[in-house]
């Protein structure tokens, strides 16, 4: 298992490399001059052709794609990032602030996405074919269908405007959180849900649960002793891409909700060509994606003793 | 195997105590947005915490006015620290950190004559040096300010008269160094070294109402009162601090909510309200709907006369006498925001109505002159095509591309305008980069272009061709002797009445030349909870004064 690990890791370093050429040479390929782009929002008066070099210089990049791109990587490897064109600050460091945020968001996500997804995928499997299962399975389908930017309107509508109940923005207590973990959490739920019924509808007609409801085992204790237990497995296992899924759906969810973290802040750092802030936040992404896969496909040999990795039989 | 039968139940349960753990780390005591409201003040007092929704896009990159080029950032500041100087909303000059300032003979020298009486919030003293300070500071090339060190123009050196007596001097005259000071935050120097420019914006420290309490990026500015501030500001109509509690700005992301969000509670007040919410506020009982307007350029689509078929008058004359503004007006935006009818907007103070008389609408004019050049429908489909037209090949139909940043309804209004004349108008919705790159390269018919200012300079930022290079904002190609002369006055006449003459002058040579389409001008809406007072616009639609503002029960 250890050399398993070892080799998944030793493996992440030449997609890592790949993204971050890959992201270097999409950002310098986009039209627009950051040190203009940085003028240009100027509200009133004109900015002459010395001061623009002279900004050009002072940001670095004037120097060879190569040498730009060779400076990132050596200071990546060390830690350091670089600094934000726009911001003027570390990259690692606004890093850091916003991702306790999407983070935040993320999990709060998955925890909805387990509770309403296993919970309507028992129900539905345990009842199946009937008006449960039906309701279940509608639930199911509208978590998946709906956009994610009008599921949030919908709930602000309703939960903010209407029953003001929860506010409508805002990235700061846990009241704030709850429409957002929701909107993004219902998205998966639908899958999980799907993945639940049919996953525990199979195991159910497997020949060790007829046995034991043979042997006159109470349905509370075949079902959750027996069936959920293996049931479950597949849907444990794909917690971990739903997860890698929520991060990218936090762009969307952070914006309708105005709440702060990673996704508003790379859009923005697309739109002001931040070459060092783009170029971290993408790379850092990249670490955290392989690394929730990595966990899934270990917890996956963890969780079901018939899976083995490396040599052992 | 009890451990993976319960392996999923314990993630979960691991997931859900991480995360009511971040929530907790995550939040603050600071005012949330639903937490508004003027529970501060108590019966007869005057006070409260005030929230104001601004959307999400006003929020700056950095909250230091010396560093950050945009307009939000200078009236956040202006809630920490006072600058030298203010423009009251009738637009003229009053003093607030300095008493007084006169120009030397030649307009080359302003002296200031500053107050005595001013600590700044961290007990250090206002003086002279601080002044010089600040004015270096925004002037260091490791400052790398964007704005605010162009606005103080060429500036030979700052001399410290006395305590409180400071001396600017140019080399040529600079006239609009009052407004970029009454912008300009003057902050205290001990707590800018101390910070470091990077750090700053995070704990603002100047000699203004309030105190700067948290920024969270993406998220809200919190402000709270200072006790100790004096009133040293001439918009301030009492002695002693500012009224209000605290000051939270809320960055809200979703036009919906932005809204709504006052309407139901959540702030205090919503700028930029977006237009299609003003219903829920105007006449409406327990809200004030208040309009902002704003100097400047409006929303005008400069023209690239280099190319055939634009560098040919008839062909932008016709395009003038086919465009309906107030037509496109009540259709979009139900005649809420102002007509153009030149190159400066109608508020501007150097307005020359003038050019109202001058292109009046008229499609059959338009027609008329785009046939005098040879555009003519020939293959009846509705768009004329060249036929003799000079530098165009024979044939070639008369489209148009029409580059804006937003606001792409009123492009699609005159498309359909244009249409009637026999124009196609092509729409190009671009990000600003896209912008900037199709201006480098010169490539664009029409493009959106605004400046936003009271002061008359702006005509020759965008039309003096010497400004016509690399981060100079004349995009147009137009060349005119006699208007580069006129405008470049703008630069050194220093008396107001001379400088909107000059300005008149300009509007007119422009219009002529239809070197630009004007099109409207958007107005900044605010929509506000009654219960806030005293709340006062500044002579710019978005600026304004919290000096005297409170919230009544």
């Amino acid at each position: 298992m250890l050399q398993y690990i070892g080799n998944r890791l030793l493996q992440m370093i030449p997609v890592l490399f790949l993204i971050s050429l890959i992201v270097f040479m999409i950002m310098h390929a986009l039209p627009g001059d950051p040190a203009q782009l940085m003028l240009a929002g100027a509200e009133s008066g004109s900015v002459t052709p010395e001061r623009l070099e002279e900004l050009r210089a002072q940001m670095g990049l004037n120097d060879p794609l190569v040498v730009q791109y060779g400076r990132f990587i050596s200071h990546a490897l060390r830690g350091d990032l670089g600094n934000s064109i726009r911001l003027r600050q570390p990259v690692t460091q606004l890093i850091a602030e916003r991702f306790g945020y999407t983070l935040q968001l993320s999990m709060a996500g998955l925890v909805v996405a387990v509770v309403v997804g296993m919970g309507t995928g028992i129900l539905a499997a345990l009842n199946q074919n009937t008006w449960i299962d039906t309701l279940s399975m509608v639930i199911a389908y509208l978590g998946v269908s709906m956009p994610l930017f009008w599921l949030g309107l919908l709930l602000i509508l309703i939960f903010s405007f209407q029953l003001k109940w929860l506010p409508p923005a805002g990235g700061s207590g846990f009241k704030a959180l709850i429409l957002p973990a929701v909107t993004l959490g219902f998205v998966s739920a639908g899958i999980i849900s799907r993945l639940t019924r049919s996953s525990l509808i199979e195991t159910m007609s497997e020949d060790y649960i007829r046995a034991a409801r043979a042997k006159g085992l109470p349905q509370r204790l075949l079902v959750g002793r027996h069936a959920l237990k293996n049931a479950l497995i597949p849907v444990v296992t794909i917690l971990g891409i739903q997860f890698g899924g929520m991060l990218a759906g936090a762009v969307v969810t952070e914006t309708v909700f105005s709440r702060p973290g990673l996704g508003r802040l790379i859009v923005s750092a697309i739109l002001w060509k931040d070459y060092p802030l783009v170029q971290g936040i993408v790379l850092f992404l990249a670490v955290i994606y392989l690394g929730v896969n990595l966990l899934v496909d270990i917890s996956y040999a963890w969780i079901d003793p018939r899976i083995h990795y490396g040599n052992s039989r | 195997m009890n451990v993976r039968r319960w392996t999923p139940i314990f993630l979960s349960g691991v997931m859900l105590v991480l995360t009511l753990a971040l929530a907790a780390c995550a939040s603050t005591p600071a005012p949330a947005a639903t937490e508004s409201g003027s529970d501060g003040a108590a019966a007869g007092e005057k006070g409260g915490d005030l929230v104001i929704a601004f959307p999400a896009s006003s929020e700056p990159a950095s909250l230091d006015g010396h560093i950050d080029p945009y307009q939000p950032t200078w009236l956040f500041d202006s809630f920490v620290a006072d600058p030298l100087l203010v423009q009251m909303p009738d637009g003229s000059y009053m003093p607030a950190l300095a008493e007084s300032w006169e120009t030397s003979e030649d307009g080359l020298t302003w002296t200031f004559h500053l107050r005595d009486n001013v600590t700044f919030q961290d007990g250090t003293p206002f003086n002279a040096e601080a002044v010089k300070y600040n004015i270096e500071r925004v002037r260091a090339p490791e400052t790398q300010s964007a704005q605010m060190a162009n606005d103080l123009g060429p500036i030979a050196s700052v001399e410290v008269v006395d305590e409180f007596t400071v001396q600017i001097n140019y080399d040529e005259i600079w006239v609009t160094l009052l407004d970029a000071l009454r912008r300009m935050p003057i902050w205290s120097p001990a707590a800018a070294e101390e910070a470091g420019l990077a750090n700053f914006d995070k704990h603002l420290v100047g000699a203004g109402p309030f105190l700067m309490e948290e920024w969270v990026p993406n998220d809200r500015i919190v402000f709270r009162k200072w006790e100790d501030y004096g009133g040293w500001n001439s918009i301030q109509n009492h002695e002693g601090p500012a009224y209000l509690d605290s000051v939270t700005i809320s960055f809200i992301g979703e036009d919906a909510v932005l809204g709504s969000v006052v309407s139901t509670g959540a702030a205090d007040i919503a700028r930029e309200l977006p237009t299609a919410y003003i219903e829920d506020y105007r006449d409406q009982d327990g809200y004030e709907f208040i309009t902002g307007y704003q100097a400047g350029t409006g929303l005008q689509m400069v023209i690239n006369v280099r190319n055939a078929p634009l560098n040919i008058l008839e062909v932008r004359q016709a395009l003038e006498y086919g465009t309906d503004q107030a037509a496109a007006n009540d259709l979009l935006y139900d005649g809420t925001y102002l007509v153009s009818y030149g190159p400066l907007n109608v508020v501007h103070p150097c307005y020359w109505d003038g050019v109202e008389e001058m292109y009046p609408y008229d499609p059959e004019q338009a027609k008329q002159l785009l046939e005098s050049v040879g555009y003519r429908d020939e293959d009846g489909n509705g768009i004329r095509e060249a036929h003799g037209v000079p530098g165009v090949e024979d044939g070639t139909p008369l489209t148009l591309r029409w580059t804006v940043l937003h606001h792409e309804e009123i492009g699609e209004a005159i498309q359909a305008q244009w249409r009637e004349i026999g124009v196609d108008l092509a729409l190009e919705l671009v990000p600003g980069p896209v912008q900037l790159e199709r201006v480098n390269a010169r490539d664009f018919d029409l493009i959106y272009e605004r400046q936003r200012s009271p002061d008359p300079m702006i005509l020759d930022m965008v039309w003096n061709s010497r400004w016509d290079e690399p981060g100079g904002w004349a995009w147009t190609g137009f060349v005119d002797a006699t208007l580069d002369e006129t405008v470049s006055q703008l630069r050194t006449n220093p008396d107001m009445a001379a400088r909107c003459e000059l300005a008149a002058q300009a509007q007119q040579i422009i219009m002529e030349n239809a070197a630009v389409l004007p099109t409207l001008s958007q107005p900044v809406f605010y929509g506000l909870n009654d219960g806030v007072k005293d709340f006062q616009l500044a002579s710019e639609g978005n600026y304004f004064y919290l000096h005297n503002t409170y919230i009544q029960d």
